[in-house]
């Protein structure tokens, strides 16, 4: 579902989505899109039913304001689909960035976004990789016998690339 | 409900108070800032202090482990970032081993990605005849299951958001196989807790544990607790073991006797597994 990266395009209103696992100011959607505004979402409605101690809250915190020192960034408690679509709309967005991350939620709250958002464009960028591989995954150590010579080589051949692709 | 805001700008020392009155109610334990400091600038200088020499004793407790795993959960460092420095900083096994592991974050998420919401739930059926409870006994939760070691890497969860991976190991092992409980309740309990805590290493980890994810389950003895943390326990203890004993005599204990691995039904798009 990649596409190739836009390069010199025109920026429309662009904002950022920050989530758990891009709590850094070089996660690869807060770079492609340095002056746009971004949010973090503590996420109310999953936070209410699942017991999360307060200092793994504390470290994310501390993720995000590294981030906030250095760009805008709204720090927001509600559900994630409402707050993300309020957030477009508070900036008039015409483009949702945001990093892939590999929960089903993820998943679904990006269709969620356009359902309701759907004039608002959603780019996604991969986050780094350590291996090229993308095949089917069953046991580590059949995994590890594929990407051993890539991994130990650290060849630049293979270096992830930070791809963005339209959805 | 209005859209609550949370300044970007809290110093640490009014992060807990300030943050912890606007989650009231989302949250457990009491509001305090966590062991490590969180952030890209803490990460950095977490990677910038990491020699990794001697890494490949990191199976003993005093072993030269990396501590960086919270920061790669949250994107406060790439994964290729570290492998970089690895390769920097590390030679010979210690290298190639500390890239080997790292590995396993990688195939943790592509495990993930490939099948989804599915890894909350067991990936295969145990390798053995398997009966246990859903809830984390409050023994546990509470560390005063009398075992001085058990109790320790409750504490170590609790109080520090981090266990060294041998001690998750023992840890999972014993609720699961000796306590009879349902790696999901160990799951969460490690979610609720460790500030790496994430869905597919640690739901997978602990199936791997379980034999849902692997060939046989992963069990130790008192022998091996006791050489790989120094006998920082076992020297001074003096409760009934449950883990003292050879392999042989424990796995007939757990599961009734040898589990022997029988090569695995395909699943999804076929791949022949290996066995560790």
């Amino acid at each position: 579902m990649s596409a190739p990266a836009r390069q010199n395009a025109p920026v429309g209103r662009a904002v950022v989505w920050i989530h758990g696992d891009s709590l850094s100011p070089t996660d690869p959607a807060l770079e492609a899109v340095p002056d746009a505004p971004a949010l973090f979402v503590f996420d109310r409605p999953f936070l209410a039913k699942t017991e999360v101690a307060f200092p793994r809250l504390a470290f994310m915190y501390q993720g995000v304001r590294d981030i906030a020192a250095a760009r805008s960034v709204e720090i927001v408690v509600g559900g994630i689909g409402e707050e993300l679509a309020a957030f477009a709309q508070r900036h008039a967005a015409t483009e949702l960035h945001v990093t892939r991350n590999f929960t089903p939620q993820w998943e679904e709250t990006l269709q969620d976004f356009e359902r309701r958002n759907p004039n608002v464009e959603v780019l996604v960028y991969e986050p780094d990789r350590l291996t090229s591989y993308d095949g089917p995954v069953k046991r580590f150590f059949g995994f590890w016998k594929k990407v051993e010579a890539e991994v130990l080589g650290g060849n630049a051949l293979y270096a992830p690339q930070r791809g963005q692709g339209r959805r | 409900m209005a859209t609550t805001f949370i300044p970007g700008d809290l110093p640490d020392e009014q992060l807990a108070q300030v943050l912890g009155q606007t989650l009231a109610g989302l949250y457990t334990g009491p509001a305090r800032l966590p062991d490590r400091p969180g952030g890209r600038t803490a990460a950095l200088s977490a990677l910038k202090d990491y020699s990794g020499k001697d890494y490949v004793g990191r199976n003993d407790l005093r072993g030269h482990v990396s501590r960086l795993s919270m920061y790669l959960r949250h994107g406060m460092l790439s994964i290729v970032e570290v492998a970089e420095h690895a390769r920097a900083r590390m030679r010979g096994r210690d290298l190639s081993e500390f890239l080997r592991q790292l590995t396993w974050r990688e195939f943790f998420l592509l495990v993930l990605a490939q099948d989804g919401a599915k890894v909350l739930g067991n990936l295969e059926e145990p390798k053995y005849r398997a009966r246990w409870t859903d809830a984390l006994p409050d023994d546990v939760r509470e560390a005063r299951t009398g075992l001085p070691c058990a109790d320790a890497w409750v504490t170590h969860l609790v109080q520090g958001g981090w266990m060294h991976n041998h001690e998750r190991l023992w840890f999972s092992a014993y609720l699961i196989h000796w306590r009879k409980v349902d790696w999901r309740a160990g799951y969460r309990f490690f979610r609720e807790h460790l500030l790496d805590g994430d869905i597919a290493s640690n739901a997978l980890s602990w199936q791997w544990v379980a034999s849902t994810f692997s060939a046989k389950p992963y069990f130790m003895n008192q022998a091996n607790i006791e050489k790989y943390s120094a006998g920082r326990w076992c020297n001074t203890c003096t409760v009934q073991c449950p883990f003292r004993g050879e392999y042989e005599s424990i796995e007939g204990q757990l599961f009734g006797g040898p589990v022997n691995p029988a090569p695995m039904p395909p699943r999804g798009n076929d791949r022949r597994g290996g066995r560790r």
